[in-house]
């Protein structure tokens, strides 16, 4: 009765020729566009321009420590995945428990929320320059129809509020995801402990602290590494919006390896930084692993 | 027998609920909707205002004498008609390349028992590819094209998105491939079927609905990319509708109307294609890794 | 000819298996593999169709050594527990899929898929789909497939397990006189001893990977190799009494309850009584030993009422009680063992 084994077993040599022939295209693709382009970038990370022409060396990458605007760039980064991750995460959840019951119209309801996240992020850049435009955008009408004033509200253009308008319009575009997702997750639960949990005269809270949060947790980590992993390498919607400005206030580090390397043509310090942020976010990535393979299922 | 105890639970817990959770909730569900749609629907209006309207205050949601003047603008006068091409034909040709290769190696992966752990290894590497941020291999590959002389055109495109849509293509299908039962393989194998012709007539077309909905997720994800286009394309020639549209956002004097109305075509078939995959959207959007 | 195992083993990683299974299959033989789950006995099969590799030893069927040969070029044919059905696929196109792979021409395949759905009775079920059908006619769909052409031998993995006790009784009967018709050699796995019993010409039982007993049913069920074949056959199960140099097997058949006393009657209390209309099990307690006998269908006792056994002697078995095997008959007064543990 062993009949949980997943695979073909090759009964001779000559059986792994056809999975052979089905990996080699794969394979060959992604040596040619994954593999090889990060050996490339290593070489040219080593690279430097000098006036007495290429020198090989740690330059690029010992420039780092002493670069402002990386720190920087590195700061906003942070600054921008962690607070949209929390809100994207609470917002998400909280309506996912709000709405995980028969709801009459549920099917228009997410259908509708699907819309934010499915559209290109660069019309999501204009939706939004043309929502907080200070002069014509409807916030601000709004805002000004309501009788508050007005003129200091610049948004994107406003150092100030720059990094929150970039942040909420994250917010905007990915807390469905993290609805969609945690919905899902709530929906697979199966109801047997929920009774057990009635039966015992556990209070909303407790069910929801002992019962729920427990069983939603692979959701949850899933949810928040898929999320963690975009929010660090952003970069088009703040092109769109605020160009890394005004100034530098929503600079991360995709936009300064991007003026580095296509403004500065810069290419080995840029190199040398898409390795920091590789780094982090393959060091982030095995940290939420870790945490999702020590999950019983 | 599920959905009955779960009727039976929520009409339990319909009791202990007040009548103003019921309310909380209808109020947390309309305002969660007016916040996602009331953006996209603004700009729709911009694209359908003249300008004297777009400028007016205060802001018109409804109320206003409708144009088509700047779609007129935007895809007859303006070159955003050949962006829209090139957006399509990128999306079209890399999908076909990513699904085909993809697939392929999904069924080897999930179906044949490869020496030397190489199932689990090889599907991890691949994965990890894909979990690369963009501008890491952006610089590289910007490099490589112009080296190879592909600067510029649609072919880097369709090659570059073939590489990227790859991983994505070969997680999903690995994903459906493992749901079916293995006894229909075997039983056509039994029957005297070759495996390629097991997979030709009994898997392939039980998987069609995941291959189709893998190849939406594919063409969404070539219509809305944003960087390479940006970095490997710079001409008319080969732009894509994102970076035509970015384009005119930059520049000095914004046509707010062409680029509204730019931006509303680039979402219709991403509308339509995002509807038609709703099924599988938390599946396609998580990497197979939650199955909604 | 036939279907021969020579020195069989499967091992994955540390774990065997299938352990030096040997087992020649004469031409035209209904052989059922029986044992509890995790025996083997599925993994035989499947090493058999080539849908599992061999890790050493040889299978040949007509003389061929099969072990390199690819599942499709075996000319098996299969029935799976889940039926395995192409739900994508008609019923017509389900039953002709074998033809079809084999490239018959269409109306010859027309032809002989007719024919089979005909002797199974599912002519009307042609143009539906599989999930349209019940259990029972999802089966019958199955077996067609397998018998619209001719190959060398019918592999059948528990087919009946899903179908309803009832159903199970009728299409047993039919798999049986199917095989009588068709003649062709079937390899059929079961845990399932009352289908062992009623269709195999000889009856292979496994445990643990190894093969403990192949002979034709009536054999297994009167002369039992070992302990475990003994108490796996049978229902309800073979009675075992404890002695310190022997274990004595009695089927419950072969124990009489009498409510008097009489000679050479071993005295007995009743546990409990079953009465499964056409007869009576009766539970009972000699001394610290539990037996089961079987009474007829009037037999009525309160429970903790005293009775008395005879056991017919010539039908009991013996065992060794470490290792299980058989032991010829010996000087051991085996009455005596009954009766003392009887008396403690």
């Amino acid at each position: 009765m062993q009949k949980s084994r997943r695979f073909f077993s090759a009964l001779n040599k000559r059986e792994l020729l056809l999975p052979a022939l089905f990996l080699a295209p794969a394979l060959a693709v992604l040596l040619a566009l994954s593999i090889y382009p990060l050996i490339y970038s290593i070489t040219i990370s080593l690279q430097q321009e000098t006036v007495a022409g290429i020198t090989w060396g740690l330059g690029n990458f010992a420039r780092l420590f002493s670069d402002n605007f990386f720190l920087t760039a590195l700061g906003h980064t942070f600054i921008y995945a962690i607070s949209a991750l929390v809100c994207e995460f609470l917002l998400g959840l909280g309506l996912a428990l709000l709405l995980n019951n028969q709801i009459r119209g549920r099917g228009v309801f997410r259908a509708s929320l699907l819309i934010p996240m499915m559209l290109p992020s660069v019309v999501v850049g204009v939706v939004w320059r043309l929502m907080l435009n200070p002069n014509f955008g409807s916030i601000n009408g709004t805002l000004k129809q309501i009788g508050i004033n007005t003129e200091s509200l610049t948004w994107t253009a406003s150092p100030k509020l720059a990094m929150l308008s970039v942040i909420a319009v994250d917010v905007w575009q990915w807390t469905p995801f993290v609805f969609l997702v945690l919905l899902a997750g709530l929906q697979a639960i199966p109801q047997e402990p929920y009774e057990a949990a009635l039966i015992d005269g556990s209070s909303r809270w407790q069910t929801f602290w002992h019962v729920t949060l427990p069983l939603l947790k692979p959701s949850i980590l899933i949810v928040l590494l898929l999320r963690t992993m975009d929010l660090l390498r952003v970069f088009d919607q703040i092109f769109i919006l605020t160009e890394g400005g005004p100034g530098f206030a929503t600079e991360t580090i995709s936009l300064y390896i991007y003026r580095t390397a296509f403004r500065f043509f810069d290419f080995g310090y840029a190199a040398a930084m898409s390795f920091v942020l590789l780094a982090l976010t393959n060091v982030i990535s095995a940290i939420y692993i870790r945490l999702i393979q020590a999950e019983p299922n | 027998m599920r959905t009955r105890t779960r009727e039976k639970y929520q009409s339990a817990n319909k009791l202990a609920h007040s009548k103003a959770t019921a309310l909380l909730r209808y109020v947390a569900l309309v305002a969660a909707l007016l916040f996602s749609l009331a953006p996209v629907y603004w700009m729709l209006t911009i694209s359908l205002k003249t300008e004297v309207e777009q400028f007016a205050s205060p802001p018109p949601w409804f109320v206003f004498t409708p144009t088509l003047e700047h779609y007129y603008d935007a895809f007859v006068a303006r070159g955003f008609g050949d962006y829209l091409l090139t957006s399509a034909i990128v999306a079209v040709a890399s999908t076909a390349c990513a699904l085909i290769i993809g697939t392929l190696a999904a069924y080897a992966l999930a179906r044949f028992e490869l020496p030397w752990r190489l199932n689990r290894r090889l599907s991890l590497w691949i994965l990890s590819t894909r979990m690369f941020p963009a501008i890491v291999t952006a610089v590289p590959l910007f490099l490589m094209m112009r080296d190879l002389r592909l600067l510029n055109t649609r072919a880097s495109l369709i090659i570059v998105y073939t590489g990227f849509n790859l991983p994505f293509v070969v997680w999903m299908m690995r994903g459906f491939f493992a749901d079916l039962p293995r006894d229909l393989e075997e039983a056509a194998l039994v029957d005297g079927d070759s495996r390629l012709g097991a997979l030709v007539r009994v898997v392939l077309p039980l998987v069609t609905p995941g291959l189709a909905a893998t190849a939406v997720f594919c063409l969404i994800v070539s219509w809305n990319e944003f960087l390479f286009a940006l970095v490997l394309t710079q001409t008319d020639a080969a732009m894509t509708l994102p970076v035509g549209i970015a384009g005119r956002v930059t520049q000095y004097e914004i046509k707010w109307g062409v680029m509204s109305a730019a931006a509303s075509v680039a979402i219709i078939p991403i509308l339509v294609f995002a509807l038609s995959v709703q099924k599988y959207l938390v599946r396609g959007l998580s990497m197979g890794a939650v199955k909604g | 000819m036939g279907i021969e195992f020579r020195n069989v083993n499967k091992t994955y990683g540390d774990n065997c298996v299938v352990d030096d299974l040997s087992l020649t299959i004469d031409d035209g033989e209904f052989i059922v593999l029986l044992g509890p789950s995790g025996c083997g006995k599925t993994t035989t099969l499947r090493m058999l169709a080539g849908l599992e590799s061999v890790t050493s030893g040889d299978i040949s069927i007509d003389g061929e050594r099969v072990n390199d040969v690819p599942t499709q070029h075996r000319d098996l044919a299969m029935v799976f527990q889940s039926y395995a059905l192409y739900p994508h696929m008609t019923i017509a196109e389900n039953i002709g899929y074998p033809l079809r792979v084999r490239k018959l021409d269409k109306p010859e395949r027309a032809a002989r898929v007719q024919r089979v759905a005909a002797m199974l009775e599912i002519e009307t079920l042609l143009d539906r789909k599989p999930r349209q059908l019940s259990g029972g006619e999802r089966q019958r769909v199955a077996l067609a497939r397998a018998i619209v052409r001719e190959p060398r031998a019918y592999l059948m993995d528990e087919p009946l397990s899903n179908l309803d006790a009832r159903l199970r009784v009728q299409m047993r009967g039919e798999l049986k006189r199917l095989q009588h018709q068709l003649r062709t050699t079937t390899i059929y796995v079961t845990h399932d001893q009352a289908e062992a019993m009623t269709l195999a010409s000889r009856v292979a039982v496994m445990k643990k990977g190894r093969l403990q007993q192949f002979d034709a049913p009536m054999n297994i069920y009167n002369h039992p190799v070992n302990r475990f074949v003994a108490e796996f056959v049978g229902s309800p199960s073979m009675n075992f009494i404890e002695g310190s140099q022997l274990t004595i097997g009695i089927r419950p058949e072969h124990i009489q309850v009498l409510s008097q006393p009489q000679d050479g009657a071993i005295p007995a209390t009743v546990y409990v009584t079953e009465q499964m209309g056409n007869e009576t099990f009766v539970f009972l307690t000699v001394g610290t030993n539990r037996l089961i006998a079987r009474a007829p269908a009037d037999f009525r006792a309160a429970d903790e009422s005293r009775v008395w056994i005879t056991i017919s002697k010539d039908k009991t078995h013996f065992f060794d009680p470490v290792s299980g095997e058989k032991r010829a008959t010996d000087n051991t007064d085996w009455i005596r063992i009954l009766s003392v543990s009887s008396a403690a």
